[in-house]
């Protein structure tokens, strides 16, 4: 499982041997990490319309270059409380179509290696293992690194509580 | 026209020579081929049809033949020989039809749109696999050959000459080629008493093969000649073929578009060196957006084309007589549109000639012609398009109708007791009315009605069923013209703002704050509105939407919105109502659609994104009964105002003492507004709403005795006049009321008739007629005149 994902991670062709970049997110406290090759656009400061009786996890609507997307709140997966600012989101892409992740802030982009790669701890509950890809090591801190495909709204089921 | 088919001759040419190598180029001309023999077929089956009515018009005939003669030579050095064998033994056959020595009767027809379907199977099948399949055609080839057989009709030398004069048709290179033509008669038997026996005795496929095979050369250049021709007839030199996904894509970068210049304009209108330059990109983004759509529409006679071999099958199968008329084909609707009424079409069509029209005998027996008619007809109504499908069959017996419903418990026999044949007529649509059982007993009708209600109202259409017992149906559906506009009220709840589609809304109620408590009555939990002395349920949207909030403290005014979804009829309440807008939809993504209650997103002219509410998925949701009478008030009221049977409606006003009328589907709002509020520009009084300028007419001088009490409350009606909106200043809004037609063309000049409304002479204000006012420059004075005008 944990090879495959990482695997599946893009920049791991032969031709970049093991380096692969990221754009860092904060969420709370935790600094996460989205594959370059994923995101599709980032739009700063914005505010998804909410949509009444809609899951928690979803944050709102979006209006991209034409087309309406759903918004996935990280806050709410996590079971954080609610930001009253606006945030940033970023335009993800997973193989079922294009959603908005909407994050605290976005950090500047880092080239890791891969070989400082390691899958969720064993101790991490389900949930959040559900959630997350793994984890890169940094100097000083730990970046965790989210799959768009883990997180598409169609994937998420209503019921699960943040 | 000479240089270009020369030119397409050599480009075909190219491709033919570098086809053995490229297998890309081999894939696109095959592509093409697939895509323009489809063409030629869906041509050769409407001629088809055709032909059984007139047998001997030598131009169909000709068309039919080159249908077929192109697929044939075009597959010759395709290399799919099935398909060319089957062709050829086609060609065969028309050819003695379009030389006078057969005439088209029922069995040819048949066997040549069996030809048909044998030929678009092999095509699917070179479609989805790249190769024709080994099934094998004998059985059909064999039938073509026998419908020659008729001996009186073939003349012995048939067959050679079929083949000269197809040569001939392609040109006088192919004349020119004379050993080959010899080769070829030498492949025919040249004994001309010799034919029909062979035709008879020899398998087929040997006979028919053969000649074909020997002649491959020949058929490379018919093909190479027939092609530019009809490229000549088709006018394809003027035309493109444009995948879907491309246009949808054009749409939504234009609707962007529409809305970057709606935020331009608003963030320029206080530049004037920007006027200019805004009210182009104006101008030119509205053209676009035309433009895009035009380019999206295609004819209903894609969709009817369908038709007339559909009800050939069905009438032989049923033992039915029909003639079918088509009209108003060229009529155009947007191509998604068009594809999501073909179902309702067919079932359409199959129920009038299934339960509808009768089998000749029976029709004779009932003194009608024993040919039934079919009538299918297309037409524009506004932004919409009507289609009816029209039988002079049995009709439907109403009381049968009426005793299954009640039976079923769809209807109480009182309240079926009250209403109209045509309101009886709705129970067909109630999904579940329409199980078989309920259908032998009544006549039939009812089919999978329900799946065409269903479709039709999907995208935002309407049907409705009119009967008349022994003389006939017509089904009659109402589909708006474009998908990806639709207009919309916008209104408000819980803060943000939603769009309601105007198809479902049937008229709005404003409650002033201090009437709220009194106005919405309750029975236990269940709010209700006495709408014109009936009870109608309420449905709180902010309470659905945020069924966890406390209790609402409404501040303010609130509006029902009263709707007719489905079949169901009740009010919405929202906190406040914006504009209508010309919505363009947007999809929503499967975790929002799974909430049930959106059909969609859009983005408002302010830029914000606004959800779309479906009405009928909110009436599901509330628990609101289908309600099977539709326009009760109208047909069961005692009020003597109620016109039964005329449905135009008009908002009845007072000015200056006198009733008046405005038609109801042109107003857009009613405001209540100090006078204060009136500006003038020019002097003339204009309306500034949020940045828009409505111009207001005084009829009744109302605004003239209260200029000098800025604060006392005037009513404004703001309607729509051809593309444009105007005030009309008012004293009262009396009510909603349905009037008959104009009795008789007023002679005051701005009312366009009269009407009795309410027991009182009501003259109607012709809107074209204020706007033209507001046109011309005239003083301020004018109001006044209007007034002499009006009265």
């Amino acid at each position: 499982m944990t090879s495959l994902t990482h695997a599946s991670l893009p920049g791991t062709q032969k031709a970049t041997a093991s380096l692969i970049e990221i754009c860092s997110v904060r969420v709370g406290e935790t600094l996460f990490g989205v594959a370059i090759s994923h995101i599709v656009e980032i739009v700063g400061s914005a505010r998804p319309q909410p949509v009444p009786l809609a899951p928690a996890f979803v944050a709102g609507l979006m209006h991209y270059r034409g087309e309406v997307l759903t918004t996935v709140s990280l806050r709410e997966l996590l079971g954080l409380p609610r930001l009253e600012r606006p945030q940033d989101i970023l335009v993800v892409e997973s193989s079922g179509g294009c959603f908005g992740l909407l994050v605290d802030s976005v950090g500047e982009v880092l080239t890791v290696s891969c070989q400082d790669f390691e899958a969720n701890p064993s101790t991490l509950n389900e949930y959040r293992k559900g959630l997350f890809a793994g984890a890169y090591k940094l100097k000083g801190s730990l970046l965790v690194m989210l799959d768009p495909e883990r997180l598409d709204p169609l994937r998420l089921s209503p019921e699960i509580a943040a | 026209m000479l240089h270009l088919s020369d030119k397409t001759l050599e480009c075909f040419l190219l491709g033919l020579f570098t086809s053995g190598g490229g297998m890309d180029e081999m894939d696109e001309l095959t592509r093409e081929f697939l895509i323009e023999s489809q063409e030629g077929l869906d041509r050769m089956e409407l001629g088809l049809t055709d032909l059984e009515q007139r047998p001997n018009d030598t131009a169909l005939l000709a068309d039919i033949f080159r249908s077929v003669h192109t697929i044939k030579g075009t597959t010759g050095f395709l290399g799919f020989r099935r398909l060319e064998t089957l062709a050829h033994a086609g060609e065969n056959l028309l050819g003695l039809l379009r030389d006078g020595k057969l005439a088209a009767n029922g069995p040819i027809v048949t066997g040549l749109l069996q030809l048909l379907d044998g030929l678009r199977s092999i095509l699917r099948t070179i479609e989805a696999d790249d190769h024709e399949g080994n099934g094998s055609d004998t059985d059909l080839i064999l039938k073509l050959e026998k419908l020659h057989d008729p001996a009186t009709h073939v003349k012995a030398a048939a067959t050679p000459r079929l083949k000269r004069s197809a040569r001939a048709r392609s040109g006088t290179a192919a004349l020119a080629d004379k050993p080959a033509l010899a080769e070829s008669c030498a492949q025919v038997p040249m004994t001309p008493a010799a034919l029909p026996a062979r035709v008879r005795n020899t398998p087929a496929s040997s006979l028919v093969l053969a000649p074909a095979a020997d002649l491959s050369p020949n058929l490379v250049k018919e093909a190479v000649v027939s092609r530019p021709r009809m490229a000549f007839n088709s006018a394809a030199e003027s035309t493109l073929r444009v995948d879907v996904a491309l246009l949808n894509r054009m749409m939504n970068l234009v609707g962007e578009l529409v809305l970057t210049r709606n935020q331009v304009l608003k963030a320029t209108a206080a530049d004037p060196n920007l006027t200019m330059l805004s009210r182009r990109l104006d101008m030119v983004t509205a053209d676009l957006r035309e433009a895009v759509m035009k380019a999206r529409m295609q004819p209903v006679s894609n969709v009817f084309s369908k038709v007339p071999r559909m009800v050939r099958d069905l009438s032989e199968m049923l033992n039915r007589r029909v003639r079918l008329l088509m009209e108003g084909q060229e009529t155009e609707l947007d191509k998604s549109l068009l594809e999501a009424i073909k179902d309702p079409l067919t079932h359409a069509v199959r129920n009038a000639l299934d339960h509808g029209i009768e089998p000749p005998e029976v029709r004779v027996a009932t003194g009608k012609d024993p040919e039934g008619t079919l009538k299918l007809s297309a037409m524009q109504q506004g932004s919409y398009v009507i289609i009816e499908v029209c039988d002079d069959g049995a009709g439907i017996a109403v009381d049968k109708v009426r005793d299954k419903a009640i039976e079923r418990g769809l209807l109480t026999a009182e309240r079926a007791a009250q209403q109209s044949e045509r309101e009886l007529l709705q129970i067909l649509f109630v999904p579940g009315f329409s199980t078989a059982a309920a259908i032998t007993n009544v006549s039939g009708r009812g089919v999978g009605m329900d799946v065409v209600r269903t479709n039709v109202e999907k995208i935002g259409g309407k049907v409705e069923i009119e009967s008349n017992a022994g003389h006939g149906t017509t089904l009659r559906m109402r589909i708006p013209l474009t998908l990806a506009i639709v207009p919309a009220l916008i209104v408000r709840s819980v803060g943000q703002s939603f769009a309601l589609p105007q198809g479902a809304l049937s008229e709005l109620v404003h409650v002033s704050q201090d009437q709220a408590a009194s106005t919405i009555e309750w029975i236990e939990d269940a709010p209700l509105y006495r709408l014109r002395g009936k009870l109608l349920p309420l449905v709180f949207l902010d309470r659905m939407l945020m069924p966890t909030a406390t209790s609402p403290t409404r501040n303010g005014d609130t509006f029902i919105a009263i709707l007719d979804a489905e079949g169901r009829r009740f009010g919405l309440v929202v906190d406040g109502l914006a504009d209508p807008e010309e919505i363009v939809v947007k999809p929503l993504s499967a975790t929002i659609k799974r909430i049930g209650l959106y059909s969609g997103a859009t983005v408002l002219g302010s830029g914000d994104l606004a959800l779309i509410l479906d009405p009928g998925a909110i009436a599901l949701k509330a628990g609101i009964a289908m309600e099977v009478e539709q326009e009760r008030e109208v047909a069961t009221s005692t009020d003597p105002m109620a016109f039964a049977g005329k449905d135009t409606k008009y908002l009845v006003v007072e000015v200056a003492g006198r009733q008046a009328a405005v038609p109801l589907n042109e107003v857009l709002r009613i405001e209540q507004l100090p006078v204060s509020r009136i500006e003038y520009s020019r002097s003339r009084p204009v309306l500034n709403f949020d940045g828009e300028i409505v111009p207001v007419e005084d009829v009744g001088g109302v605004l003239l005795s209260a200029r000098d009490k800025p604060s006392r409350q005037i009513i404004v009606v703001v309607c729509r006049a051809g593309d444009r909106h105007v005030g009309i200043v008012v004293s009262h809004v009396l009510d909603v009321a349905a009037g008959g037609d104009l009795h008789e063309a007023g002679s005051a000049q701005l009312s366009e008739g009269v009407t009795v409304l309410k027991n009182r002479v009501t003259d109607i204000i012709d809107l074209g007629m204020v706007v033209a006012f507001q046109g011309c420059q005239c003083a301020a004075n004018e109001p006044t005149q209007l007034v002499e005008k009006i009265q």
